[in-house]
């Protein structure tokens, strides 16, 4: 497996990680979306998403030689361009679609987690993109 | 499974009658990595001129030799 193939793992099940844990403590009414509690958790969760990136990355790092790991190939430019589109139009999608929670009346704090929801999946996509891609070939 | 190009090639062979050149050396002398040159040598990626340019040149044979269109 490449260097970039086991970021776009490691992005992927970061992202799920951290973000499921959120978005789950929200969905199931463990804490409130529209207070402090939320926000708290959410940094800290961001904050579990950027030491488990790091830790993970030296990890793949250290299992890969030097010189696949060292410049991103041309196949590689291609799959990161492409996988970014296809979540650029994702992204665009989900974020025309906030009209929907605006027009039901939703109050600033909903609309502030749609948006953060929108940006996970959109990264999400993105990543599996990625993999797929690099599964595939090309 | 990525759809099969129609462009052929021999770079497997090419490999073996240079003395087994394994797709990781060959990937170091063309500045790729081992599963470019993989999707490259199973038709699932097609190169760039430059990088089809720089697989010849190691083989020290000429880009129509390494690459066929199959129509």
């Amino acid at each position: 497996m490449s260097f970039r193939e086991k970021s776009a793992w490691i992005t992927l099940v970061t992202v799920l990680l951290s973000f499921g844990v959120y978005f789950g403590a929200i969905v199931t009414g463990r804490i409130s979306g529209h207070g402090l509690s939320s926000l708290h958790l959410m940094l800290a969760c961001v904050i579990a998403l950027v030491v488990l990136q790091a830790v993970l990355g030296r990890v793949a790092a250290a299992t890969t030689p030097k010189a696949e790991r060292a410049m991103r190939d041309e196949r590689e430019t291609l799959i990161q361009w492409r996988s970014r589109s296809l979540g650029y139009y994702v992204l665009v999608v989900l974020v025309i679609g906030l009209f929907i929670p605006v027009h039901l009346g939703h109050d600033v704090f909903d609309l502030a987690n749609f948006v953060l929801l929108d940006v996970v999946i959109a990264t999400l996509v993105v990543a599996v993109a990625q993999i797929v891609m690099f599964r595939r070939g090309a | 499974m990525a759809p099969k190009l129609p462009i052929a090639n021999q770079i497997r062979r090419l490999r073996f009658e240079r003395g087994e050149m394994t797709q990781s050396d060959l990937a170091e002398k063309i500045g790729m990595t081992r599963q470019t040159v993989a999707a490259i040598e199973a038709g699932k990626y097609s190169p760039s001129l430059e990088a089809a340019f720089r697989i010849a040149h190691v083989f020290g044979v000429g880009v129509d030799e390494v690459f066929q269109w199959t129509d």
